[in-house]
């Protein structure tokens, strides 16, 4: 039976939470305590917004658009040599 | 087209194979050895290294299973091979424990949570990309190849363990720190460059 989390082992299992790694008891009581209590919500909501932008910013990346070609054309090299 | 002998044809058809299993995680591979080496031209030898690395043991990979995470492991391993040894960055940070939540924290203390509805997306709207690179490189290697694997490649806890050889326990630790250590760097970047100071002094909404 999942009992009342209070703000102290809410502000514990968050990262947890924000992972989706909590087992689906603590998830619904961490769930049932962001409802009530405002500090806890606002506080997830700012990891969540934070982590968020992290991965926008750090998935900002121009991949050459011949890479692919000249990965191919050293396999191909490779496979030339193998087979002569 | 010239005429192929049969074992020509066999090994052309598994390359074939091999490159369109690449060919879509290409950019996500690539993004990913960007932020392990912070070049652009090491994290192509990089590529170039796995992408034959992985072509050569081709064969040991089974078909219609995770292929994503198995390039990753060749590349994690490539990289921990060829490249980390000669990083020796020293860092500036002080490591010990920082505090959960430790953004929300400060941005509370300055008053920072009231004067907008997205608190934290104003704050890192005004702190660029290469500072957000920047402060990941910051990071031991350890807490970065996994910080980088969960925000580049939202992997979940048990596939990057699977890539990195290491145990989800371990996965998560570092994950968890690693994030922290690394709210506390965008945090020093924020008030070096008078953003904590910018905002705090803006009428709020």
């Amino acid at each position: 039976m999942s009992h009342c989390y209070d703000c102290k082992e809410v502000f514990r299992k968050l990262d947890d939470y924000l992972d989706r790694s909590l087992e689906p008891e603590e998830l619904e009581s961490v769930r049932a305590h962001l409802e009530l209590c405002e500090e806890c919500a606002n506080c997830c909501e700012y990891e969540s917004s934070l982590l968020r932008c992290v991965r926008e910013k750090l998935s900002r990346i121009d991949c050459p658009g011949d890479l692919m070609k000249r990965i191919s054309a050293r396999l191909a090299e490779v496979e030339r040599r193998a087979t002569n | 087209m010239a005429k192929k002998g049969g074992g020509t044809r066999a090994t052309s058809a598994a390359r074939a194979e091999f490159e369109a299993l690449l060919q879509p995680l290409l950019e996500s591979a690539y993004g990913y050895a960007v932020n392990l080496t912070r070049n652009e031209a090491d994290a192509e030898d990089l590529i170039q290294e796995a992408a034959l690395l992985a072509f050569r043991g081709f064969g040991s990979f089974t078909p219609g299973t995770n292929f994503k995470g198995w390039f990753f492991k060749i590349l994690t391993n490539a990289y921990i091979s060829s490249y980390r040894k000669k990083k020796r960055r020293p860092t500036s940070v002080d490591f010990d424990d920082v505090p959960e939540m430790y953004m929300y924290q400060k941005s509370s203390e300055t008053g920072l949570l009231k004067r907008d509805p997205d608190p934290a997306s104003q704050l890192m709207d005004k702190i660029d990309v290469e500072a957000v690179k920047d402060a990941l490189d910051e990071l031991p290697d350890e807490y970065r190849m996994v910080a980088t694997l969960y925000f580049m490649q939202e992997l979940s806890y048990q596939e990057i363990a699977e890539v990195l050889d290491i145990p989800v326990g371990t996965v998560r630790s570092r994950l968890h720190r690693g994030r922290r250590i690394l709210q506390k760097l965008l945090w020093r970047v924020a008030e070096e460059r008078g953003i904590v100071g910018e905002l705090a002094s803006q009428e709020g909404n």
